[in-house]
């Protein structure tokens, strides 16, 4: 087991040298690659990495230029994390019978998917991977559509948002269906380790990747990350809406640890909790919930989140 | 790199990063890094940018949010503290302005075609906070 790489404050973590290389092909202002550089940057190890088909590979492997400094394979759209696995599982064979080559290094290996790999089209592949408790990390950018193919709604889509395949118009309010809950999903595989983390809390973030690095089994980890293409918002505005996200408990950052013990990691004094509405109202995709026909969803939404910060709180409590 | 056919690559489009060895890349700063033409580092997309971050170091704290949250690897720190910025990655997003804490802000964005000199001569000064 190596050493843990200590980063106590930013000044320290700034210290970092990135192993993700700038002129990607990735929007301005895209959230993605702020999510990938504080995982990345959360160890020294050497790492094994995939990503599934998504705005992150597409963007990052554009031929014939790379943006990764450390190993790196794409496959297709549903198996990045089973490439992943299977890297895995080699390395643990050649481990045991005693033919690495460099046997006193440890690295790490992680998937990268979006959400329409991982909540959709890879499920399967990553519910297998969790089943059979590979020692990886999978890392979901949940950016709640599909933004590289022109911004379909995926099974991350909340309800009311104005995708390209549920527009948003006088008989309809977007997507009806409300998002999938893959943290309870995942964490329902008994996997040592899921939990939500969002980049605008770096600490709360690094700690929980090291935290997954550590373990040794599968993790799962799904990132919120605001797309300013389809949530249609400015892109110097990134991280104000992931701090809208996390404040207004929309995305709550929490933990679960072998299935059952929930810890919610941070928690805003009552006071700083924003209303959703004001989270609704910075975007784009959610501008048609404002008119008085479907201003009831607003509403909707608040007792949705309330409901859900309850459970969580309960859950909490209970170490059920 | 334009001029490289599709068949003179390694199958499996298998591209190196660096030259030779590199087997302590975490702790080697980009500085120090041999770079080979197929790493994005090696590319610019400065002509993406509308407008553009200018750095007034007199103002800065070293706090380094805009080195974490910068989605472009374009904030340059080095040994806890910026020392400037990236531009051949820089997309000009605007985030490193935004979470910039200081009064006034160190970083603020103008026209790609400003002078750099003069708009920090005539930075903005310090603003009173509303009571």
């Amino acid at each position: 087991m190596s050493e843990m790489k200590k980063i106590k404050n930013l000044k320290e973590f700034s210290t970092s040298a990135d192993r993700f290389e700038g002129a990607n092909l990735l929007c301005p202002g895209c959230a993605h690659s702020i999510i990938v550089r504080e995982v990345l940057n959360a160890t020294n190890d050497d790492l094994v990495l995939a990503a599934s088909t998504g705005c992150l590979e597409v963007c990052t492997a554009v031929y014939p230029y790379t943006s990764w400094d450390a190993s790196w394979i794409h496959i297709g759209f549903e198996n990045g994390s089973t490439a992943v696995a299977g890297a895995e599982a080699m390395y643990k064979a050649l481990k045991t019978k005693g033919r690495l080559k460099q046997p006193d290094r440890n690295p790490k290996f992680v998937a990268f998917g979006g959400d329409g790999a991982s909540y959709d089209i890879g499920f399967q592949w990553i519910s297998g991977c969790m089943e059979r408790n590979h020692d990886m990390m999978y890392v979901v950018l949940d950016n709640e559509v599909y933004a590289n193919t022109g911004g379909q709604r995926s099974s991350s889509t909340p309800i009311g948002s104005s995708a390209t395949t549920t527009p948003a118009g006088s008989i309809s309010y977007g997507e009806t269906r409300n998002k999938k809950d893959m943290m309870g999903i995942m964490a329902a595989h008994n996997i040592p380790y899921a939990a939500q983390v969002a980049p605008n809390k770096w600490k709360d973030m690094v700690k929980k990747i090291q935290k997954g690095f550590a373990t040794e089994g599968a993790v799962f980890i799904n990132a919120v990350s605001p797309c300013t293409t389809e949530w249609k918002f400015d892109p110097k505005d990134t991280m104000h809406l992931t701090d809208l996200a996390t404040d207004s408990l929309v995305f709550p950052l929490y933990e679960v640890i072998d299935g059952h013990e929930l810890n919610i990691t941070y928690r805003p004094k009552e006071k700083d909790i924003v209303p959703v509405e004001e989270y609704l109202a910075a975007q784009g995709r959610f501008k048609h919930l404002f008119k008085d026909q479907y201003k009831y969803l607003i509403k909707e939404w608040q007792e949705r989140v309330d409901a859900n910060w309850a459970y969580l709180n309960r859950r909490e409590e209970a170490r059920v | 790199m334009a001029n490289t056919g599709w068949d003179e690559f390694e199958i499996g489009a298998m591209l190196r990063t660096f030259e030779g060895e590199a087997g302590d890349i975490a702790a080697t700063l980009q500085e120090d890094r041999k770079y080979t033409e197929n790493s994005s580092f090696s590319a610019s997309v400065a002509d993406w940018r509308i407008e553009k971050p200018i750095f007034a170091k007199d103002y800065c704290i070293d706090c380094q949010f805009c080195w974490i949250y910068c989605p472009d690897i374009s904030i340059i720190s080095r040994d806890k503290k910026m020392i400037g910025i990236d531009m051949d990655h820089c997309k000009g997003c605007g985030i490193c302005v935004e979470v910039c804490p200081t009064n006034p802000k160190s970083l603020l964005m103008f026209p790609e075609l400003a002078d750099e000199e003069t708009e920090i001569a005539q930075w903005p000064a310090k603003e009173k906070k509303e009571k």
